[in-house]
């Protein structure tokens, strides 16, 4: 059997890719490059919003206390925008939402950058804080991204979000 | 002659593995075989990582216990899909 080339997801040159839905304002990322807060904003703003919200999700040095030396993510993006077109519609239909950016930073991501940019806009600041929350903690469920740790030690570390909650404590399952 | 494939792609602990990102497989195959063909390649695996994975073929999830008669076609993609980490 021939040699497998690197398959075009795990390809840097093949990103940034986007979807988008000018109808419901609804913008996702997935890219190589440096995540822009500003640009999250810039997209939600709308004359009908009173409130906009951004979350950054930035990379930490440690686990458990642990020294992380780096962190990088992979995503297979025929899944991973999927997933995020529809928790993003759910998010606009249940919060009546008047925009929503998901943006999600691949490869190498150096500590204290950003890795993930939630950012919604709504008419008044309930629903814009509820949705803010919520979509990051189901992107965080579902979303098909994976995070590797690199340890100051050398070791390596595949994450898996279901063993953690959002206090950064350990999930007890069954 | 060519032999007719299906590409399969890894993640996070699958990668780890099977050492692989990606490979092609022989088509086609019952859905219901794919965890066999894989234990038998990489003994262990099933165990220790795919009992906690979801697959998918083309782009849909499918229910690898429950897919009597679903077959992976040549050309198919299929992923095998690790707890997910994001954010």
């Amino acid at each position: 059997m021939t040699q497998d080339p690197t398959p075009s997801h795990l390809d840097p040159q093949t990103y940034p890719r986007h979807r988008t839905d000018p109808t419901l304002n609804i913008h996702l990322e997935l890219t190589y490059s440096p995540l822009n807060p500003q640009t999250a904003l810039d997209k939600i703003s709308s004359p009908a919003a009173g409130a906009n919200v951004l979350f950054l999700g930035t990379t930490r040095n440690t686990f458990e206390d642990r020294p992380v030396a780096q962190l990088s993510y992979t995503a297979y993006p025929p899944l991973t925008l999927k997933t995020l077109s529809g928790i993003a519609r759910d998010a606009v239909a249940k919060h009546g939402l008047t925009g929503i950016v998901i943006a999600h930073r691949l490869g190498v991501v150096p500590i204290q950058e950003a890795s993930i940019v939630i950012a919604v806009s709504s008419g008044h600041r309930g629903a814009a804080w509820r949705a803010g929350e919520e979509v990051l903690e189901i992107c965080k469920e579902k979303a098909e991204i994976w995070k590797r740790e690199e340890f100051v030690d050398g070791e390596m570390e595949w994450r898996e979000n279901r063993e953690r909650d959002a206090e950064g404590k350990r999930v007890v399952s069954g | 002659m060519t032999i007719p494939t299906f590409q399969i792609h890894y993640f996070a602990s699958a990668t780890t593995y099977t050492g692989k990102q990606t490979e092609s497989l022989p088509a086609p195959l019952p859905l219901h075989q794919l965890f066999d063909v894989l234990e038998s390649k990489y003994s262990g695996i099933k165990e220790k990582v795919l009992t906690s994975c979801s697959v998918s073929l083309g782009e849909e999830y499918v229910d690898i216990h429950d897919c009597e008669g679903v077959m992976i076609d040549a050309g198919s993609e299929v992923a095998i899909i690790p707890p997910v980490s994001s954010g």
